[in-house]
């Protein structure tokens, strides 16, 4: 996705903040096809469309998980022949939305695919920072936690660095190696295992969710808390130009502990959660608009 | 196999003549009679009856022999079959190939065994000898019974598909195979760095979304298995060698005297794992793809003589199942079609090794390598087994899945454009395979 298009998106939502019209997208249909549980993206999504004034379709899958590959897409390939307006893709398989995209005639929006993906996400955690601190170009944002398993981070990784931020990957090693280090669009991704170090460099701190459901590949430190979480002492001595988020749902005592959850005066995971409508609605607008 | 000897007598003219093992090279002809190479000279007649093959321009060279591929009998007939793989094997030249224990059920019994070997001898139009299981169901447990398995034909030993991962069983494998001076092939991969792993450990692989397989996972078991083989003896093998790391362990090991070999395959010689973006199925093998420098590690390891042995690691599947998602799709592809050509890409127009001793890489190595230089294959002996391969070097053709002579079609090299193709395969004196018009020659 170019810079272009995600300065775009950011513009048409930010300018939803005002207020929807209700009719954007009256008499057309969205179906989410959501293959992997998901009730916050799923929600939003809904109500994103349902503030445009389209109709929402769902369908969950309990789905075998032998054979994915096909029976997910046939499933879309028929909704597509249905003549559905659009299509939101949630898989647990890498790259399942663009193989629907290649064979579908309605437009498919990624909701998240395996560990690969999920750019709504990323775009409303943009959509945020800019919202706030005013800017994204030659800001630094740490993402901490689960990187390997996180779609959530690639995708932000991404966005951030196509804007101009900068993005540093905290995690334990077992969480997050080298490999990822230049990985954003302008090669900038520099990888940590040091979360106190890096603290004191950046604008913004995303803590991600330690993805238990993704298996056993990464292994989860016993001290995680104490090594890698947004505890009260590191909260407490954050500046107050610096800001926290999280694309929930949070483990409570994990990844941020319960009161700096409840209290901190400088956490955007509400905004966060609000913004996903604004940014999914432009997302809608414009792949329908576009169809 | 399927045809016998037939009566027709044969004259293989004017071609150059290319025999690694008796240091042959020369412009020379090639009678055959009763299956059998009678004699190898410069201007041999051909007396009334003998049919002539006219060679001009070409190479003329022992049958190639590919020590490692999947022929899927018993069990997985969807993909391929002893007769099919045959087929496949003669369209790229190859008059030998030794096929895989990985059957269902394994090759781990003299029973399973017979069964391939029936198999062959009435279905195939090549030479099919077969590797046997060094566990029970390469499950790694329990010892196969090896002794019974070579006295039986098995011309391997190896748990192919899958690693032995238990040092005290690697030991009782290798002090055993040791005892029959048979091969024991190992397919290096430490499971515990390779769970749920699909494609190289790296850039890509992260981007992707994917878990991903070091290097490391390969070359432990290697280093593991080369400190046991010091002790047992015997001779060791490193089937599909991916990492330039494997490379030099089995350098340095030859450098010490211990009997160990490592094998390449085109994909490895010519592909890397770039090849997977667009989670592209094709690439997924196992072991994976890897980078530029373990490509250019592979390539001087086979120039400077460290790695004598090249493979296809022929790995049939349905389209079904490699239209899969990438990680819930089959590892391997298949390559006894184009092999030849992209060994030729590879290693032959690069300048790495010239065409001799590619053909050494072929037909004499692998023959030794299993044990079956002893009968005369991978040789050309007046009095041996007449089975030629009639190479045009400057053959110039194009990858076309869907003319493989074989079942599988998952192969990445669809479209390629390849210099270097056997154009006559002949088993036992009898011509299998023909390409019908083939440029260059005459």
């Amino acid at each position: 996705m170019p810079a272009g298009v995600i300065r775009d998106l950011l513009d048409t939502a930010s300018a939803f903040e005002s207020g929807f019209r209700g009719d954007e997208l009256s008499g057309r249909l969205v179906a989410n096809l959501f293959f992997e549980n998901s009730t916050r993206t799923r929600c939003s999504f809904e109500v994103a469309a349902s503030r445009l004034g389209a109709r929402s379709i769902n369908l969950g899958a309990s789905g075998s998980s032998v054979a994915k590959g096909e029976s997910e897409l046939d499933t879309a390939l028929q909704l597509d022949a249905m003549g559905v307006d659009a299509i939101v893709v949630r898989s647990s398989v890498n790259g399942m939305p663009a193989r629907m995209a290649e064979r579908c005639t309605a437009p498919i929006v990624n909701a998240g695919d395996g560990r690969h993906e999920h750019p709504s996400q990323a775009l409303l955690d943009l959509l945020t920072i800019r919202s706030r601190l005013g800017r994204l170009d030659g800001l630094r944002v740490a993402i901490v936690g689960d990187i390997a398993n996180s779609r959530v981070a690639r995708s932000n990784i991404y966005g951030l660095e196509a804007m101009g931020a900068h993005v540093v990957l905290v995690g334990p090693p077992g969480m997050v190696d080298e490999s990822f280090a230049g990985l954003g669009p302008e090669g900038r991704t520099t990888v940590s295992h040091d979360l106190d170090s890096v603290i004191p460099e950046v604008d913004v701190l995303m803590m991600l969710r330690i993805q238990r459901e993704r298996g056993a590949a990464s292994p989860i430190p016993s001290d995680y808390r104490v090594s890698y979480g947004m505890t009260r002492e590191r909260a407490d001595a954050l500046r107050p130009d610096q800001w926290l988020m999280h694309p929930g749902p949070v483990n409570q005592g994990v990844e941020i502990d319960p009161e700096v959850l409840r209290s901190f005066p400088r956490s955007l995971i509400e905004a966060q959660v609000s913004n996903g409508v604004l940014m999914r609605s432009a997302i809608l607008l414009r792949a329908i608009a576009r169809s | 196999m399927e045809h016998a000897p037939t009566e027709q007598d044969l004259l293989v003219r004017g071609g150059r003549v290319i025999d690694p093992d008796s240091g042959r090279d020369e412009l020379a002809d090639v009678l055959i009679r009763d299956g059998l190479v009678e004699a190898i000279a410069p201007g041999l007649d051909g007396s009334p009856g003998v049919e002539v093959i006219e060679a001009e321009g070409c190479l003329v060279t022992p049958g190639l022999i590919d020590p490692h591929v999947h022929l899927r009998e018993p069990g997985g007939e969807s993909k391929e079959t002893i007769a099919t793989g045959s087929r496949a094997a003669v369209a790229g030249g190859f008059t030998t190939v030794c096929c895989m224990p990985n059957t269902v059920p394994a090759i781990d019994s003299v029973r399973t065994l017979e069964f391939v070997h029936q198999r062959a001898e009435h279905g195939a139009l090549c030479r099919v000898y077969a590797v046997a299981a060094a566990t029970i169901g390469r499950r790694g447990e329990e010892i196969a019974p090896i002794d019974s398995l070579v006295r039986a034909g098995a011309v391997g030993i190896s748990d192919d598909g899958d690693v032995v991962a238990d040092p005290l069983m690697m030991q009782q494998v290798l002090a055993t195979c040791a005892r029959h001076d048979t091969v024991f092939m190992q397919h290096a991969q430490e499971p515990s760095l390779t769970v749920g792993a699909s494609m190289n450990a790296g850039a890509t692989c992260t981007r992707l979304g994917l878990r991903g397989w070091p290097r490391i996972a390969e070359e432990l078991v290697v280093e593991r298995d080369l400190r046991i083989l010091a002790e047992t003896g015997g001779r060791y093998h490193v089937q599909h060698v991916s990492s330039g790391g494997t490379v030099e362990l089995i350098r340095r090991a030859r450098a010490r005297g211990l009997q160990a070999s490592g094998e390449a395959s085109p994909h490895h010689l010519l592909l890397d794992d770039r090849a997977c973006e667009g989670y592209d199925t094709m690439a997924k093998m196992n072991p994976p793809l890897r980078e530029e420098a373990d490509i250019h590690a592979l390539r001087q390891g086979v120039a400077d003589g460290t790695i004598g042995i090249l493979a296809t690691d022929h790995a049939p599947h349905t389209l079904q199942e490699k239209s899969l998602d990438f990680e819930s799709a089959p590892f391997g592809i298949v390559g006894l079609e184009c092999a030849l050509g992209l060994y030729a890409k590879a290693l032959v127009e690069p300048g790495l090794i010239d065409w001799p001793r590619l053909v050494a890489l072929m037909t004499i190595e692998p023959a030794r390598l299993v044990g079956l230089d002893a009968s005369g294959i991978g040789t050309l002996a007046p009095g041996g087994p007449a089975d030629l391969t009639i190479i045009d070097p400057g053959h110039c053709w194009t990858v076309r899945t869907g003319e493989f002579a074989g079942k599988g079609r998952n192969c990445p090299f669809e479209g390629w454009t390849l210099t270097g193709r056997a154009i006559t395969t002949i088993v036992d004196g009898v011509p299998v395979h023909a390409v019908e018009a083939p440029s260059g020659v005459g």
